[in-house]
């Protein structure tokens, strides 16, 4: 110990005396590394792969029968019928579905994962309502079992979330469904971040109860709106000191604020939005937030009444993640109808999702999706299979910035591949293998390929 | 204010009459009657009174007929283990009635069942006609007892109240589950001997027997059922030695980990009410959850009921956890059974079955019941045939209908 404090001080004072003797050069430039904890995620191994005369929902809204879809090197290289084996792996698809890999925008898989002891109770950083300093990936047990039921319900991204007890929870990671011991080793290369954020009932009723700003909606809409202003300061000076900098000026670098560097990472376009908001006038007000503060409003989740506003969504461009049928938990889900994703859906350059927020359901996204094709149907609505996959593929990308890169089985992008044993908007479905990046991650008949977490081997 | 009520009574007699003045028959059915006799086609069941009356009988007689075209006629289902009716919205209290801190063995919920609940009709929709409705109690071990309600949203829906007695045992976040299975047993004990006593002392005066040890006493004489939440093997061995012991009519609630005695449980003849849908370990108590085990459980001669598990507004999606079980390898006719039969055989309850004296609560479906893409048709309680529509159709028909005026003025 008294050996480590001198020669700290003596490096301090070499580095102001280097400050010193080179005071007419510019400092070097202070930058901020937007991916500290970058992904080291890895294709499995995989083969050149010919699924055989199936059903093959595309995922942009096409469907093609008696198809075979081919994928090498980890992308789809061609869906049609008839393809040449030409040495690849050849899977039966017949009287199968094949679909893309299932897309979950709001998961809290690894952050609240099973068992949900007090010890794994890492997905809410519920000490102030404006927490845009945390990011969900630090709080990530790649070890959660939930990811491998997942897996099996042929999800292959999934994005996780902080909870929404704060009006900024976090920020949230986007994961590759792959098993890993590491955060790193799922973590989906270059998706962009989302920031949580969160309407109506949960922070003004989780900072209210304990006499603290908010504690109404008008309070909630006070939280963001300082918060942003904030943010667009920060952004302002950081901008004013790359300017001065590249102008060769001498300016001193703003104080770095982690909290803010989030926001800001909002105002710049780099970090989607994603926000927990139930009602029609709160989705409308945030939608202006937005507009006031110059960012997009981005994706609302649990969008329960997002059928009261469909064109207002389609309009500003925002997606809308949507459970099919669940109600009643709160005040703000008390007006729930089954028909709300197609409602949304039916607009013009609409983004509806289907979403799960739960363990159990993300096993079941395509279950979840059908029942709102059915009950749409019933009443008046026309959807087939090819629409309803969009929900929980190509949508969930957009919604997630990953459209280029996945959610769709169009030439070029990721082979993430479902085979469905039968129509995946049957009760009876199962996906009998689902393919990452071209790589066999599931196989429900091949032991090989089924995946168990650190924590449940050796359970008895 | 005489004449209010006389009113009163005038009417619930005429709605009375008209639910059960005309008989029904329905033709050309295929019949799932949850009954030893199986899946009946082209067949014909006759309602009257309320009540199942004949099935395929040689000349049919009745005032009206309905043309099932081959459509499947099941019993109506039966959920089990929530809140319906005494639950608005769960996260509003004073709209909560299901739990009260100082609830005891007593607890009887159904004083509380509100049958204009907008959960209700939804759930009718689900092709749910009637409820095994249980209390979430306090702090008690005991939560109370459950009580049976029908789906048709009448005033007269609570059917039978001071049912099952319900029991949580099991990981405890403060202290040791020791102390509940303890705490249980010695009530059982301490009540048989206080018995015992009383017969030896020739006692017959029941009126000084105090009112949670006529509950107590109900049980060990197997006159009500006691519904034990335990979830980890080793609990369930304890609640079943206690039946051993006590004579007790047990039923297993939860039972994630039951797979690893389900021998036992079949042996000791007793039933489960499970989630179907149940398979994340939440707990060290239920590290064997298995999307299968509903299917084991059954293919061991256990029998299962399947609940929704969770928030009791999901209630109306009990077909589709039923569909799942099957999915996963539940046979098809005990998978129709952990929803109507079971339900009926565990509770004693006059419906669950298409057989000639079961009540008439009955639904007509578009295809299989199970399968998403499939709706209830018709659905009749007790012979009275049930509007199929809920609160969340109108928002959806005032937010889908084109106006120049604000929503607010489409009803």
């Amino acid at each position: 110990m008294h050996k480590i404090v001198p020669s700290l001080v003596m490096a301090a004072v070499s580095v102001a005396l280097t400050g010193c003797m080179q005071s007419e050069q510019q400092d070097a430039k202070v930058t901020i590394n937007k991916n500290p904890y970058p992904s080291t995620y890895q294709v499995l191994p995989s083969q050149k792969t010919l699924i055989q005369n199936a059903t093959v929902l595309v995922g942009n809204g096409e469907r093609i029968e008696n198809a075979d879809v081919l994928f090498m090197d980890g992308k789809i290289v061609q869906v049609a019928q008839g393809l040449p084996t030409d040495g690849a792996t050849v899977v039966d698809g017949s009287d199968k579905w094949v679909t893309p890999g299932v897309i979950d925008v709001h998961s809290h898989l690894g952050v609240y994962p099973s068992p949900s002891v007090e010890s794994h109770a890492d997905g809410n950083e519920m000490t102030s309502p404006n927490t845009s300093e945390v990011w969900a990936e630090h709080s990530v047990w790649p070890q959660d079992p939930g990811f491998q039921n997942a897996r099996a319900g042929g999800v292959t991204t999934l994005q996780l979330l902080p909870g929404s007890a704060n009006l900024f929870g976090g920020r949230g990671v986007t994961l590759k469904n792959v098993p890993s011991h590491t955060m790193q080793g799922m973590k989906f290369p270059e998706a962009p971040y989302g920031l949580k954020m969160a309407c109506g009932e949960n922070p003004k009723r989780v900072y209210g109860s304990r006499k603290e700003a908010p504690g109404t909606r008008m309070g909630n809409m006070a939280g963001y709106r300082m918060a942003w202003a904030e943010a667009t300061e920060y952004k302002r000076a950081w901008e004013k000191y790359e300017a001065d900098y590249a102008a060769g000026k001498k300016p001193q670098a703003p104080t770095r604020d982690i909290e803010l560097d989030t926001l800001k990472g909002v105002l710049d376009g780099d970090i989607l939005i994603h926000n927990h908001c139930y009602k029609a006038e709160e989705m409308a007000m945030m939608i202006d937030l937005g507009k006031e503060f110059n960012y997009h409003s981005g994706t609302f989740h649990h969008a329960i009444e997002g059928y009261k506003i469909a064109d207002m969504l389609a309009e500003n461009g925002n997606c809308a993640a949507m459970w099919p049928d669940w109600w009643g938990f709160k005040m703000e889900a008390y007006d729930m109808v089954e028909e709300n994703v197609a409602i949304v859906d039916a607009v013009k350059n609409s983004c509806a999702v289907v979403h799960s927020d739960s363990g159990t359901t993300i096993q079941r996204l395509n279950q979840e999706a059908g029942k709102i094709m059915y009950r749409a149907n019933d009443n008046g609505f026309d959807l087939k299979e090819e629409d309803a996959i969009v929900w929980i593929t190509s949508n969930a990308a957009k919604s997630l910035g990953i459209d280029d890169k996945t959610g769709s089985l169009v030439k070029g992008k990721a082979a993430d591949v479902v085979l469905w044993n039968t129509n995946p908007f049957s009760v009876y479905a199962q996906a009998d293998q689902v393919f990452v990046d071209g790589a066999k991650v599931y196989d429900r008949y091949d032991e090989k390929y089924q995946a168990q977490s650190d924590f449940m081997l050796g359970q008895e | 204010m005489k004449l209010f009520k006389s009113s009163l009574v005038a009417l619930a007699l005429a709605g009375a009459t008209a639910a059960n003045a005309a008989s029904l028959a329905i033709t050309n059915a295929k019949v799932h009657t949850a009954t030893s006799a199986g899946v009946l086609e082209n067949a014909t069941v006759v309602i009257d009174n309320g009540v199942i009356t004949a099935i395929n009988p040689e000349s049919v007689t009745a005032d009206q007929s309905i043309d099932a075209q081959g459509k499947v006629l099941t019993p109506g289902f039966i959920a089990s283990m929530n809140q319906l009716g005494l639950v608005e919205v769960s996260a509003v209290a004073s709209s909560r009635d299901a739990s009260d801190k100082k609830a005891d063995i007593t607890f009887d919920a159904s004083l509380a069942f509100n049958p204009k609940s907008t959960a209700i009709p939804l759930t009718r929709k689900g092709g749910i006609t009637r409820s095994v409705v249980a209390p979430r109690g306090g702090d008690d071990m005991f939560k109370g007892q459950t009580f049976v309600a029908n789906m048709s949203g009448d005033f007269d829906s609570v059917l039978a109240a001071n049912g099952a007695v319900v029991v949580e045992l099991g990981a405890e976040s403060k202290g040791s589950r020791a102390m509940a299975l303890q705490k249980l047993s010695n009530k059982l004990e301490d009540a048989e001997k206080a018995l015992a006593k009383a017969k030896k002392d020739d006692k017959d005066d029941k009126k000084d027997v105090k009112r949670d040890a006529q509950v107590i006493n109900a049980l060990l004489a197997g006159e009500k059922p006691l519904i034990a939440h335990v979830d980890r093997a080793t609990d369930i061995l304890a609640v079943l030695a206690m039946k051993e012991r006590f004579g007790l009519n047990l039923v297993l609630a939860g039972a994630a980990d039951s797979v690893l005695v389900m021998e036992e449980i079949a042996k000791a003849n007793v039933p489960v009410v499970m989630s179907a849908m149940r398979n994340l370990p939440g707990s060290f108590d239920s590290l064997h959850t298995n999307l299968a085990n509903a299917g084991k459980l059954s293919k061991a001669g256990i029998k299962v009921i399947i609940t929704v598990d969770g928030d009791t507004h999901n209630t109306h999606l009990l077909r589709f956890t039923v569909g799942n079980a099957v999915a996963n390898g539940m046979d098809y006719d005990a998978a129709l059974a952990s929803v109507t039969a079971n339900v009926a055989d565990v509770f004693g309850l006059d419906s669950g079955k298409i057989e000639v004296g079961k009540a008439a609560d009955i639904v007509l479906w578009s295809a299989d019941p199970f399968e998403l893409s499939t709706k209830a048709e018709q659905l009749w309680i007790s012979g009275e045939a049930q509007v199929l529509e809920s609160r969340q159709d109108k928002l959806r028909d005032r937010y889908t209908t084109d106006s120049d005026m604000p929503r607010a003025y489409i009803k």
